[in-house]
């Protein structure tokens, strides 16, 4: 009863706390919505233990806590690949950047060193 | 040369050789603009090449040659250039052979010329034993999977027509692109041919695929090119 407790805790703690970062905007919805649908998987499971043991040794799992390693480890190595493809499209956005920034610098480097067009001066007198 | 031409030189702390890259280039018999990417250097590679009257354009970060040789293909795309020529910033290029690797080009014969210090007659710098086996290795892998015959996969001393220019402006690979390109360009169905060229010694500074890293260089390039051939082939819009 009491491992119960604690693991209820912890997921209620753990969805509020994502709760807490969305609100203090240091989340967004986007990346909080996975965070929260899993903390409510893990109360949903403590409330519903039953159904838990019953899955598990369905699947064939010996003790249902092995089901539950291999359920996080699965997670685990998915959210993983996620962050490693959100990463590697920052680093895509961020290479484009650095090259229109490149390229606009010189721009203005140029448009800096032009004379300016004494017409423009005509008509501002 | 009538066509509007831009030598694309990526740079990366070449402070000792980008001047007089630069200057052998710009005493060439023939007008050609010239674009320096400086690619995050920390040394005074931008300022040298500002003396100049190369165009300097300076990333804000190391982006890696990929990175740096595509920035000057979105500015050759950009300021309408027919014909773009990739050299190193090392020295290692020889500017006397640039009309030969542009008159391909410029009659429409291909897309891309790249210069091959290993087809005859010329008989310079080969690269060291341990490189000369790398290239080995890519020259005949690439030539397998492209069903062409491909002697110096990693020679960075290439003439591209604006139809090249745009497809790599778009896309270009990153780390040491140079193999990959090739697959990239077979991909894209654009037409190469490689160009008989003297290269000599590095003239300063040092390479960044040294020690270990030769062997990431050799095992990532090779990942990425058979992951390339598994892509879609692409079309040019």
């Amino acid at each position: 009863m009491n491992v119960k407790l604690l693991v209820f805790t912890f997921s209620l703690v753990l969805f509020f706390f994502v709760i807490d970062l969305t609100r203090r905007e240091k989340l967004t919805f986007k990346y909080a919505a996975g965070w929260l649908g899993v903390s409510l998987l893990a109360i949903l499971s403590i409330v519903f233990d039953k159904f838990l043991f019953k899955f598990s040794s369905w699947l064939g799992f010996a003790l249902p806590s092995n089901f539950i390693f291999f359920g996080l480890m699965c997670t685990f190595i998915i959210l993983a690949l996620l962050l490693t493809v959100f990463l590697c499209q920052q680093d895509t956005r961020n290479r484009l950047m650095a090259q229109k920034i490149a390229v606009l610098e010189f721009e203005l480097e140029q448009l800096k060193k032009e004379p300016k067009n004494p017409s423009v001066k005509e008509n501002q007198r | 040369m009538t066509e509007k031409i831009l030598i694309i030189i990526p740079a990366y702390n070449e402070s000792e050789s980008i001047k007089k890259t630069i200057q052998e280039i710009l005493a060439l018999p023939f007008k050609v603009d010239i674009a320096v990417i400086d690619d995050g250097s920390s040394d005074a590679t931008s300022r040298y090449a500002k003396e100049t009257t190369a165009n300097v354009l300076t990333l804000p970060f190391n982006l890696g040659i990929g990175g740096a040789v595509q920035t000057g293909f979105q500015f050759a795309f950009k300021k309408n250039y027919d014909i773009a020529v990739q050299i190193d910033a090392d020295g290692q290029h020889d500017g006397a052979f640039l009309q030969d690797l542009v008159t391909p080009v410029k009659s429409g014969e291909v897309d891309i010329a790249i210069g091959s210090r290993f087809i005859g007659p010329f008989l310079g710098y080969r690269s060291s034993f341990v490189r000369r086996i790398g290239i080995n290795f890519f020259a005949h892998l690439i030539s397998f999977l492209v069903q062409d015959r491909v002697t110096d996969p990693t020679s960075g001393f290439r003439a591209f027509n604006r139809k090249a220019i745009k497809a790599f402006a778009l896309d270009y690979p990153y780390d040491y692109p140079e193999p990959e390109a090739i697959v990239l360009a077979q991909r894209l169905n654009l037409r190469f041919k490689e160009i008989p060229v003297q290269m000599r010694k590095r003239q300063a500074g040092h390479s960044s695929i040294r020690y270990l890293r030769t062997l990431y260089y050799m095992v990532k390039v090779t990942l990425a090119i058979l992951l390339d051939m598994l892509k879609p082939q692409k079309r040019l819009i």
